[in-house]
């Protein structure tokens, strides 16, 4: 699988900039040392709830821009074309411990930041006018850079984990368009359902 | 072979005479078989060879052949004549012999072993060979699948053939497993006698990717040189080309860009079954390709969205798809144009023209080109680019004047260009100047200095001073100045005013003109002040005790006052002596002098800060004027012109002064002066309103002093008074109102008054005639007073005690004033009234004197016709009647009646009352139809009967004492006194019941009863002697009521029942209340009433 498209890469190198950024990142053992460089915000799990329900809010929207900027027939094709059949998305279990969800929900972003990076690349070429999409695009991504760090943040501080093992989509940047706009699609299909589902979980 | 070539000339010949006639061609044709037949019986001999035949592949080696009968096979010996005894020994049945040249050859062909063989003679000629060029050879065939387009290479062999040919190649392209030939192709070549590579492209209408491309290609060499038949090479084995072999379902092309318009085909290549295709909204018919894989035809593609046309291909479970953008070429750049602000850059801009539809990478993009210096620069776009954001900036190079620029345009469908010629130094738009700024020189110029960046030190610039000062024309000024490197310009500004705020801007251009930089911002100044120009505007007056002179100026204007006036100063001077009051502070321009008499010069000086202006005299002499009249004007709404004429004695100058004409003495508006020999001048101020009346003074101005030659009251406009006259009624007779009325104060008049409008009509207040009074509306009388003086107004004709309802109402020539009304009555005519009584009560006396000297004249007629003797029923015996039957007894018996012989010999004593009688009997109804009350009532016998009177004699009667006895009874037909004039036989005709008054022993009406069952119980209250028993029968009818002698009711009776002993008339009590009695008042006031509106 290839990874990390052209804008998810300084997403990472700065959410992991130490020796071995880029490299995929094994979940830290148990008594490995996990130091954050800002001491972590008292009510993190808040915000991480926040941070998730400001994205459930918005998952929806994001997903309407999207395929309506497609064109015909994806507004009246979404099972088809937008329907959530990705196949190597990071799974999510709501009844796990919080270590284990807050492990999951990191693979998760990650894996949804990178996408999102492909796909805002993507519309701004193919797309140049739908501005309002890119705003959308660019707001989640935003919202995501955050919530991977209060994540993060979180694994350091409680659990000790440093360093969690992720895995990207595939890169889109070699596609046809119209698989593009498909993936895309899909992706955001995918997103909207996943993150109703983990927003409740926390 | 000769029989085949004569054959074959025979053929010819026939060919060309095929079309002459049929049976000709049927008899050659015969003629044909039996010849050919004969050749075969002689050249079949046995084992001998036949059916020589020659190709040729190369034109440089025959191939020859034969065919042998039976089983002679063996090497043979072909000998060919003409060519030296050639011979050449060869074997099986086909052989290559060197190319003969053009003519017959003999080859003899014998077998060489085989002595049985037979020789075969064969005429050989290079027109019985048949060039058959080699197979052609496919070296390469490539396919570039962007681009659907197959590139073909293959090599002609050119060194084999001796001499230089065209050839013709032709090549086919078959597609869906080698069975449809989707091109057909020739392709011209010539050999050169090397051998050439010769390349050729086909671009397919569908991708190569939908289905697998078959190529073939054959040639055809035309040598000139050759004289026999050529014929087509064999066809190359096909070469195919397919897309690599990929499991997944793919549709085809991708991404690809084409023009608006145009025709494409897409395919889905999958391996599973394709249930629909669609673009954009619309749904295509599929065309099948090999195996699954389908395609569509789309004709005359539309302009795609931003993010480009989806075709997708539905399958059960998927949607296969691609994106196809549809634009135009970039148009060619319009309104290209190319300046510089500062001689060190050029800004070419321009408008791209008609939009592409094509976004992001596939967009339009820009490259300048300069030609003289080979150097460009490249278009960066914007993300959302606008019209005005099509430019580029080219950095100037040293020493370069002259530009030539070519915009290319390009984008994935074609490109497009456009070119300028450009000198630099005129095409200068400078910056818009900035750092404005102003120095003082003197009250009247300036320095005005501004930056303009820009190397402009080899031209000159032409800059744009605008000055404005407030309630003044802008003024633009020019001024050509040498430009500098970067640097601040300045210029000197001059013919200003003093004291004057001043706003200047700045806009500057290149000397050869090409455009005005903006405006630069706006910058005040405030010249210095100066002395002033003019002394101020002056006049006086003498106060209203003529003791003091009251001193006016006016305010200089700025133009004038060059600086803040600080103050003034006024000195009075006489031969004799001088009074100064100094430094009067500004706002006060009025001084008052105590002065005598004397002739005084008055002078006034306004002083500000730089010095004191020239003074400014007038002389305090006012020379009498005895032929002096009040005249009237009306202005012309803004002003009033006031004219005189010219008067030589008028030295100096005319001075017209104005006030109000309510304010008191001395009044002072404002004055005005005029040139002396100004015959004429209008008067406006800002002051002047409408409706108000002001007196204007005009003043002529000798040596000595001003003499008041006019004096005007005028209005600038009028209006309409706003109160009405208040009037009153001073004396009101029976015809006549004299009313009188006051003047209306001048301030609510505003406006001369031209006349009063009077209305009258009859009225009363509180009616509905209380609207307003028109003139138009007839019952209005009006009258126009337009003598202003009179003040009184008689109003005859009238009537007499009637409400008249007066209006009175003044006007000006602004219109009409509000009206005044009032109620008057007149009062009433005695003298009518006085003779309407005298001459009814005279009439009456005439009428009852004549009347009582008739009667008494004819009184015994009278007695014996109204009052003839009576019989005394005393001397009858057969009235005797019992007394309880009559005496409150209301069921009335049946009197039997005796023979009543005394009554019969009465009546025949006295003869001269028996025509009387029969007269009696004549009127009656009863009488003149006695059958048919009979007819109608055969069975309701009524018995008359007599009753005889009972006589009170406790009541005296008067009456009856006169009439001759008490026993007396007399019955009077009651309703022959009171008949009405007119109609009295009708009236006994149509109601014969109504008509009759007491009749006791007549028959009784009971015909409605007979009509009417239900009404008989009511019979004895309708009919029969009914004395005195019910009351409400009694029709209590005023004897000149008009009703009374009209109605028709069956109850009628005039009067009250008769009582039996009495012969009044019982006149029933008035009643007040009665309502028949209300209508029918009568007096001396009726009869003389004077109703409204008679």
């Amino acid at each position: 699988m290839k990874v990390l498209a052209a804008g998810v890469v300084p997403l990472l190198l700065v959410l992991h900039w130490k020796h071995g950024a880029g490299s995929p990142l094994p979940i830290t053992p148990v008594n490995a040392t996990c130091v954050t460089r800002h001491p972590c915000h008292n009510n993190l799990m808040n915000q991480i709830r926040n941070q998730l329900a400001q994205l459930n809010s918005s998952a929806n929207a994001l997903f309407i821009l999207y395929y309506t900027a497609q064109g015909e027939p994806f507004p009246n094709n979404l099972d088809k074309l937008c329907g959530p059949n990705v196949t190597d998305f990071p799974p999510f279990h709501a009844n796990g411990t919080e270590k284990a969800r807050l492990v999951e929900l990191y693979r998760i972003i990650a894996y949804l930041g990178a996408s999102l990076g492909n796909i805002t690349r993507d519309q701004k070429i193919l797309n140049p006018n739908a501005l309002s999409l890119h705003s959308k695009l660019n707001a989640t991504t935003d919202t995501m850079r955050g919530l991977l760090s209060n994540v993060l943040c979180r694994l350091c501080s409680k659990y000790h984990v440093a360093h969690v093992e992720v895995a990207y989509g595939p890169d889109t940047s070699g596609k046809d368009v119209f698989q593009k706009k498909k993936l895309g699609c899909q992706l955001l299909g995918k997103y909207k359902q996943v993150i109703a589902v983990v927003a409740q979980a926390f | 072979m000769d029989i085949f070539l004569y054959l074959r000339r025979l053929s010819w010949m026939v060919d060309s005479k095929r079309m002459k006639t049929t049976s000709n061609f049927r008899w050659l044709l015969s003629t044909f078989v039996l010849l050919y037949l004969m050749n075969q019986v002689n050249s079949q001999k046995k084992g001998a060879p036949h059916n020589l035949k020659c190709v040729t592949n190369n034109l440089q080696v025959w191939d020859c052949s034969w065919k042998l009968s039976g089983a002679s096979r063996g090497v043979h010996e072909v000998c060919i004549e003409n060519r030296s005894n050639s011979c050449y020994l060869l074997g099986k049945t086909n052989n290559k012999i060197p190319t003969l040249a053009p003519g017959d050859y003999e080859i003899t062909v014998k077998p060489l072993h085989d002595f049985r063989g037979s020789i075969s003679k064969f005429i050989l000629n290079e027109k019985n060979v048949s060039f058959i060029p080699d197979t052609p050879e496919i070296l390469n065939l490539s396919a570039d699948f962007p681009t659907s387009t197959l590139h073909l290479k293959w090599n002609d062999k050119g060194s084999v053939f001796p001499h230089h040919s065209n050839v013709i190649w032709e090549i086919k392209i078959l597609r869906k497993e080698n069975v449809e030939v989707v091109k057909l192709v020739t392709y011209n070549t010539t050999l050169n006698g090397k051998d050439t590579v010769h390349h050729w492209s086909w671009t397919s209408d569908m991708p190569l990717e939908c289905a697998t491309h078959s190529v073939g290609i054959r040639c055809y060499i035309d040598d000139p040189h050759f004289s026999g038949r050529k014929e087509w090479s064999d066809w190359s084995p096909l070469k195919n080309i397919s897309r690599s072999s990929d499991s997944q379902s793919k549709v085809f092309p991708q991404d690809k860009v084409i023009p608006v318009g145009s025709d494409i085909t897409f395919c889905c290549v999958t391996q599973e079954k394709v249930i629909s295709a669609q673009i954009g909204y619309t749904k295509c018919p599929l065309i099948h390709l090999d195996g699954e894989s389908v395609a569509i035809k789309i004709y005359n593609i539309s302009a795609s969205e931003n993010s480009g046309t989806n075709v997708v291909f539905t399958t059960k479970e998927n949607i296969f798809g691609t994106v196809i953008f549809v634009g135009y070429p970039p148009d060619i750049p319009q309104k290209l144009n190319c300046e510089t602000h500062d001689l060190k850059e050029i800004i070419c801009t321009w408008d791209p023209g008609r939009p592409t539809a094509l976004v992001g990478p596939r967009n339009t993009s820009y490259t300048l080109f300069e030609s003289f210096s080979g150097k460009y620069v490249r278009f960066k776009r914007v993300e959302a680019p606008t019209n005005e954001s099509y430019q580029l900036f080219f950095q100037m190079l040293p020493n370069q004047e002259i530009y030539n620029f070519t915009l290319n345009a390009r984008n994935p469908l074609g490109h497009s260009e456009s070119t300028i010629l450009v000198n630099t130094t005129e095409k200068v738009y400078p910056h818009t100047p900035t750092s404005i700024r102003v120095k003082d020189v003197n009250s009247t110029a300036v320095i005005l200095s501004w930056h303009l960046p820009g190397s402009f030190a080899k031209i000159k610039l032409l800059c744009e001073i605008e000055i404005n000062k407030a309630s003044s024309a802008q003024e633009l000024r020019n001024v050509t100045i040498k430009g500098v490197e970067n640097s601040s310009y300045l210029v000197a500004v001059d013919k200003l005013n003093p004291y004057t705020m001043y706003t200047f801007r700045i806009r500057c251009s290149s000397e050869t003109f090409w455009k005005w930089s903006k405006w630069s911002n706006e910058k005040q100044y405030l010249t210095t002040e100066a002395t002033p120009s003019k002394g101020p505007d002056t006049w006086r007056e003498w106060s209203s005790d003529g003791k003091n002179l009251i001193i006016y100026w006016k305010p200089l204007p700025v133009n004038e006052a060059n600086g803040k006036i600080l103050f003034y100063n006024v000195s009075c001077s006489s031969d004799e002596k001088t009074q100064s009051l100094s430094e009067i502070p500004d706002p006060q321009h009025k001084a008052e002098i105590q002065l005598d008499k004397n002739d005084y010069i008055i002078s006034v000086v306004a002083k500000n800060s730089v010095g004191s202006s020239p003074p400014s005299k007038i002389a305090s002499m006012e020379i009498p004027n005895d032929d002096l009249k009040i005249e009237q004007a009306v202005g012309m709404g803004n002003g009033i012109l006031l004219s005189w004429n010219y008067d030589p004695n008028m030295t100096c100058d005319y001075v017209i002064k104005w006030c109000n004409s309510s304010q008191s003495e001395p009044c002072l508006m404002d004055w005005k002066k005029v040139p002396s020999n100004s015959t004429e001048t209008i008067i406006e101020s800002d002051q002047f309103r409408p409706g108000v009346r002001y007196n204007f003074f005009l003043y002529g101005c000798r040596n000595k002093g001003y003499q008041l030659l006019r004096s005007v009251i005028g209005y600038i406009e009028e209006l309409a008074p706003i109160v009405a006259p208040n009037f009153t009624v001073e004396d009101t007779s029976a015809d006549s109102i004299l009313v009188k009325w006051e003047d209306i104060p001048v301030e609510e008049l505003r406006g001369f008054l031209r006349g009063y409008l009077f209305y009258f009509e009859k009225g009363e207040r509180d009616t509905s005639k209380m609207k307003g009074l028109e003139s138009s509306r007839s019952d209005v009388k009006v009258k126009n007073i337009t003598d202003i003086s009179q003040k009184t107004l008689r109003i005859a004709d009238l009537q007499g005690k009637t409400s008249y309802h007066l209006v009175l109402r003044a006007y000006t020539d602004g219109g009409m004033g509000p009206e005044k009304s009032m109620f008057v009555v007149t009062k009433e005519n005695s003298v009518g009234l006085i003779i309407a009584i005298l001459i009814p009560v005279a009439v009456a006396v005439l009428v009852g004197v004549v009347t009582s000297i008739l009667c008494y004249r004819k009184r015994e007629w009278i007695k014996e016709t109204f009052y003839p003797d009576i019989p005394n029923p005393e001397n009858c015996k057969a009235l005797q009647f019992q007394k309880s039957v009559c005496e409150g007894n209301s069921a009335l018996k049946t009197l039997e009646m005796n023979p009543c012989t005394p009554n019969n010999v009465e009546v025949l004593e006295t003869r001269t009352t028996v025509p009387k009688i029969e007269d009696t009997e004549i009127i009656s109804p009863v009488a003149e139809h006695p059958e048919e009350i009979s007819d109608a009532e055969p069975e309701n016998h009524v018995v008359v009967s007599y009753c005889p009177p009972v006589v009170e004699e406790e009541i005296p009667n008067p009456g009856v004492d006169e009439a001759g006895g008490t026993s007396q009874v007399i019955y009077i037909d009651v309703q022959s006194m009171y008949q009405p004039q007119a109609k009295p036989e009708e009236e006994q005709e149509t109601d014969p019941v109504g008509g009759a008054g007491y009749k006791p022993q007549m028959h009784l009406p009971v015909t409605s009863s007979l009509e009417d069952p239900a009404a008989e119980d009511d019979l004895d209250t309708t009919a029969g002697y009914r004395p005195q028993a019910n009351v409400n029968t009694w029709n209590l009818v005023s004897p000149d009521s008009p009703r009374s002698t009209d109605s028709n009711s069956e109850v009628v009776s005039f009067g009250s029942p008769c009582s039996i002993n009495s012969r009044q008339f019982l006149i029933p009590p008035k009643d007040e209340d009665s309502p028949k009695s209300n209508g029918g008042g009568w007096s001396f006031t009726n009869f003389f009433q004077n109703k409204p509106n008679d």
